[in-house]
């Protein structure tokens, strides 16, 4: 019988919003680096939003060690080979690029928009990995379907990838700046990101094979084929293909993010 | 590193007295629990934070409509790859320079990874300290020359404690044994170092297949996986990430409209 590690809401939450954070950066730091100045907003947006969540990752993982201040411990020590070690470390370092990145955005001088654009170049190298180290985590483990699966970081890549576009896209909806072109170019990236998802979900799931079970036929089922392929997948890249249905923007980036927090949630729980 | 020390589990001594139970508990000061109903005499269904010795009660319907009654007496394995060992990320589990591993209480932060990275499912966490538990081979006994309570309590010796390569030598003349008294299923599980996990420190001799006692036949070491998927996700990073240059980039180069 292999022991399942307890590991509940505050680790789908980590997870969900460590792929913002590291979804959010690097659309932000591509922005900065391959756009135009009409995508100002996209690139502070990112930025600060991607500080933010690393900011709520780090007190929700304290948090799940019940005695905060063993959280040292992960910091005294470091192994390379370890999703967990690394990502401990690389948590704080991305901290640092999202805080050094966030600062310098603040500013409209060409000698630190010059620094920032270079900065986030190596900082997105540590919001990807922020983004997809939690799903080679749970692969290196005993416990099968969680171990079975070969593409569970390329999955969690691809959806922190499209729930970051889709959450600077819904800020940039909320505060009213989503007539601009950086608002159609993070749609655009995040349809392409959509499509990229549901390719490597499909693969993931090949891969799977009779393992998958837990997902597609288990008490999870109804809560992944309905919540994360019809509601966050589907529907949002459905009403951004069609378009001019006069649904608010805000709609399909609600769902995507939803799918995203689902996806998490089902893959945890098959353990919890 | 001194030489390895090892347990020999031999389960056709085992005669179910569950002594080996008694002894660790007592040695390791841990407390009772609540028995469980798990439909055979054994108690608990499995390892606990607070059992780290268990005598497993195995009911297997022969061919005459009889019961064979299989026991075993399970620990965890100290295995020389150990899976849990690896997934530490604050480095309380170690390994003795006996060749044994154990969690230092005092690192431990409770991320419960090991528990999810044991192949066994032997590396239990305890709420009361919010720490991972699991057998330690009796670590402050083996350090004064006693040896496990276990092995020292067992009244069959069933459980043997001694050098690894000196017990393999035993274990496999006892095997032979067993075979030419007509024991066609014995075995040794994970006492060849080239066996999975590099072979395990607490190894066994069973009187059938592994699955039989809920042992997996190829325990594997979690740690295989993650270049694999380290790589794969990389791929995946760089496939979104042309996605997302290829959405922003200006039409007639980078920064046009800056001007």
């Amino acid at each position: 019988m292999l022991r399942n590690p307890e590991w509940h809401l505050l680790i789908v939450w980590y997870f969900f919003l460590g792929g913002i954070a590291g979804g959010a950066y690097f659309t932000a730091a591509i922005a900065d680096n391959f756009g135009g100045s009409r995508d100002r907003g996209v690139v502070r947006t990112g930025y600060i939003l991607s500080l933010l969540m690393i900011a709520v990752c780090g007190m929700l993982l304290i948090l799940d060690l019940g005695t905060p201040s063993r959280f040292l411990n992960m910091v005294m020590h470091f192994k390379f080979w370890d999703p967990m070690s690394i990502g401990a470390w690389v948590l704080g370092v991305f901290g640092l690029f999202a805080f050094l990145s966030s600062a310098l955005s603040l500013s409209a001088d060409e000698g630190r928009a010059a620094l920032r654009r270079k900065i986030s170049l190596v900082g997105t190298i540590f919001g990807f990995f922020l983004a997809s180290y939690t799903g080679v985590l749970l692969s290196a483990t005993a416990l099968p379907f969680w171990s079975d699966a070969r593409l569970m970081g390329a999955l969690f890549l691809a959806s922190g990838a499209s729930t970051g576009m889709a959450a600077i896209s819904l800020l940039l909806y909320l505060s009213g700046d989503s007539a601009g072109e950086g608002f159609k170019k993070v749609k655009r990236a995040d349809r392409f990101a959509i499509l990229f998802e549901i390719a490597v979900l499909v693969l993931f799931l090949v891969v799977l094979g009779s393992a998958a079970a837990p997902l597609l036929s288990g008490h999870l089922a109804p809560l992944f084929w309905g919540g994360l392929v019809v509601l966050g997948l589907v529907i949002p890249l459905l009403l951004d293909l069609l378009g001019g249905l006069r649904i608010p923007a805000a709609v399909p980036a609600a769902l995507v993010l939803l799918g995203g927090f689902i996806l998490r949630y089902v893959i945890v729980m098959t353990h919890a | 590193m001194a030489r390895t020390l090892a347990m020999f589990t031999d389960t056709s001594l085992c005669i179910g007295c569950r002594a080996c139970q008694v002894a660790c508990k007592q040695w390791n000061e841990l407390p009772m629990e609540e028995p469980e109903w798990t439909g055979s005499y054994q108690n608990h269904a499995h390892f606990t934070d607070k059992t780290y010795r268990l005598v497993r009660f195995i009911e297997k319907p022969q061919a005459n409509g009889e019961l064979q009654w299989l026991l075993m007496s399970d620990v965890c394995k100290h295995c020389a790859q150990a899976g849990c060992l690896d997934a530490c990320p604050t480095g309380a589990i170690y390994r003795t320079e006996y060749g044994t591993v154990n969690i230092n209480q005092d690192v431990c932060n409770g991320c419960r990874y090991c528990v999810s990275s044991c192949p066994f499912g032997v590396v239990s966490f305890n709420h009361d300290t919010g720490r991972a538990n699991k057998c330690t081979f009796c670590n402050d006994r083996i350090h004064n020359g006693l040896g496990p309570a276990c092995a020292k309590t067992c009244p069959t010796e069933s459980i043997q404690f001694g050098f690894r390569d000196e017990l393999v030598a035993k274990a496999e003349k006892r095997v032979a044994k067993l075979k030419e008294m007509g024991y066609a299923s014995a075995q040794l599980y994970g006492a060849d170092s080239n066996s999975p996990l590099g072979g395990l420190n607490a190894f066994f001799l069973l009187l059938d297949k592994p699955a039989t006692y809920n042992l997996p036949e190829k325990p594997l070491l979690p740690q295989r996986n993650v270049l694999v998927d380290s790589v794969l996700a990389v791929g995946a990073a760089l496939l979104v990430g042309v996605g997302a240059v290829v959405s922003f980039r200006e039409r007639g180069g980078k920064g046009a409209d800056d001007a």
